[in-house]
């Protein structure tokens, strides 16, 4: 689709928008609505818009296959982490109050981690089910596709 | 107008016009791609109804504060957060059988790969 002037000017303008307003939706869902699944879902709907507007060799340039399965097992790893760190410090797996001196910030860290981790896998499992779709070869060969 | 007519009721109208939207689509449509849109359509109509279901009129967030207050009941809320994870992952089994039909029937076709497979 690189011919088309206007849709690739308007994405390349919104695309840091969309990736900015995930990162709020994703740091301010301790106060406001949000959270790591619906940022997540933001985030990797920038990079899917990317990806279909500058083809998908330009997508794989900017997050490569192997990054995004990496980064899909780095949160559930950050999630469990946090929830194992609760345990070492003395209290429940996914205690929060134990992670800090002070228990309100100790929920407040906690629930941005498990947030993050929860944003960085929802977010990878987007891009790696768009690049899944996009990357299939048809057995035919591509003209037939 | 009688109550059934009350704005109160309009989430309901529109979870009707949904399902019944969705379930026309699977229905009536003949491309596999567009009934995996209709069961979208469908899956929505039910996440509103559950939400709507959860409301309390004058509830606040379930958070404890020491003091007898009305709140919205969370459950509804919580299972539709999970239903929704679950129709992503439902609808990228649905294309991905759809890819696997495309390779073996060489269309997305309800019709064609009905001839198809009883010429076989």
């Amino acid at each position: 689709m690189k011919q088309h002037i206007v849709l690739h000017l308007i994405a390349k303008m919104l695309i840091p928008f969309i990736m900015l307003f995930a990162l709020y939706v994703q740091f301010h869902g301790d106060y406001g609505p949000g959270g790591g699944f619906q940022a997540g879902v933001i985030f990797g709907a920038g990079v899917i818009l990317y990806g279909i507007i500058l083809g998908k060799e330009m997508a794989l340039q900017v997050v490569p296959i192997k990054l995004v399965h990496t980064l899909a097992a780095v949160g559930v790893l950050l999630y469990t982490c946090v929830g194992v760190a609760g345990m070492l410090l003395g209290g429940e797996f996914l205690n929060y109050n134990v992670l800090l001196s002070d228990p309100v910030a100790g929920q407040h860290i906690g629930i941005l981690l498990i947030e993050l981790g929860v944003g960085i896998t929802v977010a990878s499992v987007m891009i790696s089910l768009f690049f899944s779709y996009s990357m299939y070869q048809h057995p035919d060969g591509p003209e037939n596709n | 107008m009688g109550t059934v007519f009350e704005f109160g009721s309009f989430n309901y109208w529109i979870v009707i016009g949904l399902m019944m939207t969705g379930l026309y689509i699977v229905i009536a449509a003949n491309n596999y791609v567009k009934k995996i849109i209709g069961l979208n359509i469908f899956q929505t109509s039910v996440f509103i109804l559950y939400i709507s279901i959860g409301k309390v009129s004058g509830g606040t967030a379930p958070i404890l504060t020491g003091q007898p207050e009305t709140y919205s009941n969370p459950l509804p809320h919580v299972l539709i957060l999970t239903a929704i994870v679950v129709g992503v992952a439902t609808t990228a089994l649905g294309l991905a059988l759809i890819i696997r039909i495309r390779s073996a029937f060489g269309t997305i076709d309800d019709h064609d790969v009905q001839e198809t497979s009883q010429d076989n």
